[in-house]
């Protein structure tokens, strides 16, 4: 069924838009953001915050752009003298009980009650009673409430009753006395709660992990996409003087809508490890990369590679390692630590996956195989090239039948002694690369900030490995590498960088809804 | 061959150096008269400085000795010469205190931002100049440092009342 087009006029623009589309969403299309509180794109629309209030020409009173469908034919003034008076005085009210204590608040410079208030609120406040004041309440979780920021837009509340179906919050009391509750017996400790301080537009609920740990805007923040799982959520790496401070959830419809799960929230801490693979190694002594890729060049000459994967390693990298296998004659074989999986009730295939790797798929896609023991088929006679894998809990002896061992890594496995080669490589927020999610979404991630030492990006590091070895594989960009991918694995035929995006594109080869 | 000097003649009171001499020491003598003197009898003998001086810098603390700060970071965003390296973090009662707090005042220009913004009036730039150190490290003052000054500090320029009256 073909969807009627409603045409109307929004700030003198012409603007078309399905019927059925807020005034809001279609002003968004025009380019008017409308102020806005309890509106969020991903929760049913309550009407409660009254910011969103327009002029509609010919209705008999402001109108709540959230919750009124566009007409044909309505003009719709966002910044005429009515409507920008009106939300002075819900700014005023909103005002009212807030402590405009700012210099302690983490919201500060992502705070939307400071950007509107500074946009259009009044300067000074007329209230002169003492302030509401309610103590901090613990949500468990990783939220913190600070019920005097509170503006009661009930974003939280509805995003725990109908997109998380955990319904633990409310709004308690009336009128003024009015905070958000939390049940009895229960808490946010839940596996998608921690998204409520994402949707919370003030500083009223906030993450314990963050707290006051450092300032909106000293964050670099660059797109990427969460290694948690194989669901392939995108992200916003934010960090500051080369430190991850945290992750946040970066829209994209097909993959996770605006949100992201607590476990892969809390994941970012690695990134920070100070106990990296800094230098290039033959034989326990650093040496110059040249010097260790010709090394580990010659320990592969006329020998089988039996390459252990990590399968949180980028299509490109694992693309280049099985070139490289293909080569030498070798096999490549990855394990998939496996948690529980939990799905967000309210967005359709949305949900923390079992495997807790991003990039199974795309390592199954390019030939891998996944075993629970990686190192099974390790015969003697290989070269072992342990590939950005921990091997926790490995004993020496596991790995004693390969002739030779090459660690290229972010970190040296415990169980690797006498490695011959040592190649030191970035971790994906260092690098730029791709991941293949379990729906065969293939989505890009930047690199957000440097390598330590003298660390490479791996497809960098396995490119002059392969020109060592005499293959033709020399890629001077990370699109480079993912192009000649494309090229030669039919499964990525088609992708480029460009087709990409920051939203990913699916493999030809993906059926919908597969598993 | 000689050279021939042409000998201008020229009044005697013209070319006399008394009157000279004369006319020089009547500026000493006036000199040792005057009132308004030029030359400070420094360290005996100081200049007031304007209360609008801008020196090296001073932290204000609480009543229980504490830093007024609560790192909210608009210093070292405001300090166009990124001298003022901040850490925000907590103390003991959970409170938003900074855990680094260092100004480099060989980096600073003292243009008086960072107290401008503050909203807690805690950091202030002060009315002192004699900043002599013995080793260039000792330029970078920390909290203790900023919080151990006890000179006074800047009163900065109020646009209502621009003269300072």
């Amino acid at each position: 069924m073909a969807e009627t087009m409603v045409n109307l006029t929004i700030e003198g623009r012409a603007v078309s838009a399905p019927a059925g589309t807020s005034i809001l969403e279609a002003a968004k299309q025009a380019g008017v953001l409308i102020p806005h509180y309890c509106y969020h794109p991903g929760l049913p629309v309550a009407g409660v915050c009254r910011m969103c209030l327009v002029e509609v020409e010919k209705a008999p009173k402001l109108a709540p752009s959230c919750a009124t469908a566009i007409a044909e034919g309505q003009v719709v003034h966002v910044y005429s003298e009515k409507a920008l008076e009106s939300r002075k005085s819900v700014l005023e009210f909103l005002l009212i009980n807030h402590p405009l204590d700012c210099p302690i608040c983490d919201q500060s410079g992502e705070c939307e009650l400071q950007d509107y208030t500074f946009a259009e609120g009044r300067a000074d406040s007329r209230y002169r009673e003492p302030k509401r004041f309610n103590p901090v309440e613990d949500f468990g979780g990783d939220v913190l409430y600070v019920p005097n920021r509170c503006i009661l837009c009930t974003r939280c509340v509805r995003f725990m009753d109908d997109v998380h179906e955990a319904p633990v919050l409310n709004v308690s009391e009336r009128g003024d006395r009015a905070f958000i509750g939390k049940a009895v017996d229960d808490d946010l400790t839940q596996p998608w709660a921690a998204n409520v301080v994402d949707l919370c537009p003030v500083g009223a609920l906030l993450s314990k992990d963050f707290l006051n740990k450092a300032r909106a805007w000293e964050l670099d923040r660059t797109a990427s996409v969460c290694p948690g799982c194989s669901q392939g959520c995108n992200i916003t790496i934010e960090t500051r003087d080369n430190v991850v401070m945290r992750y946040k959830p970066r829209g994209n419809d097909a993959v996770n809508k605006f949100f992201m799960c607590d476990e892969g929230r809390a994941n970012y801490r690695w990134l920070n490890r100070p106990d990296r693979i800094e230098l290039p190694m033959v034989a326990g002594n650093a040496v110059d990369f040249s010097v260790a890729i010709a090394a580990a060049a010659a320990t592969l000459k006329g020998k089988r590679a039996y390459v252990v994967a990590n399968p949180s390693m980028s299509n490109e990298a694992l693309y280049l390692l099985k070139r490289l296998i293909v080569k030498t004659g070798g096999a490549g074989h990855f394990s998939v630590s496996i948690g529980n999986e939990a799905p967000l009730p309210g967005v359709e295939d949305l949900s923390l996956r079992a495997d807790r790797a991003a990039n199974a798929n795309g390592a199954e896609l390019l030939g891998f195989k996944r075993s629970d023991n990686a190192l099974a088929g390790l015969a003697s006679g290989d070269v072992l090239i342990i590939a950005n894998e921990e091997l926790a809990g490995v004993s020496a002896d596991a790995i004693s039948k390969a002739d030779a061992v090459i660690v290229i890594g972010i970190v040296m496995p415990k169980c690797v002694t006498t490695a011959a080669t040592v190649l030191p490589i970035a971790t994906f927020a260092e690098e730029e690369g791709t991941y293949t999610n379990l729906r065969g979404r293939v989505q890009r991630f930047l690199q957000a900030k440097a390598t330590p030492g003298h660390a490479r990006p791996s497809w960098y590091v396995l490119s002059d490995l392969l020109t060592a070895c005499g293959e033709t594989s020399e890629f001077f960009t990370a699109s480079a590498a993912f192009d000649a991918l494309a090229k030669n694995e039919p499964a990525f035929s088609g992708l480029s960088y460009d087709s990409l995006g920051l939203k990913g594109a699916v493999i030809a080869g993906a059926m919908a809804g597969a598993k | 061959m000689a050279i021939k000097v042409k000998v201008m003649d020229r009044p005697i009171e013209e070319v006399s150096y008394v009157r000279a001499t004369l006319s020089g020491l009547a500026l000493t003598f006036k000199h040792m008269v005057d009132p308004h003197k030029v030359t400070v009898q420094y360290p005996e003998e100081r200049w007031d400085i304007s209360p609008r001086w801008r020196g090296t810098h001073r932290m204000l603390t609480t009543e229980d000795g504490k830093a007024k700060c609560v790192a909210c970071g608009l210093c070292p965003t405001v300090c166009p010469a990124n001298c003022i390296k901040l850490v925000p973090g907590e103390d003991e009662e959970g409170n938003r205190y900074p855990l680094v707090f260092e100004i480099d005042e060989f980096r600073c220009i003292f243009c008086g931002y960072c107290q401008e913004v503050c909203p807690e009036e805690a950091i202030h730039v002060g009315r002192h100049y004699e900043n002599a150190e013995y080793s260039r490290d000792q330029f970078v003052y920390d909290l203790e440092r900023l919080t151990a000054q006890t000179h006074p500090v800047c009163e900065m320029w109020d646009p209502a009342d621009p003269k300072g009256e």
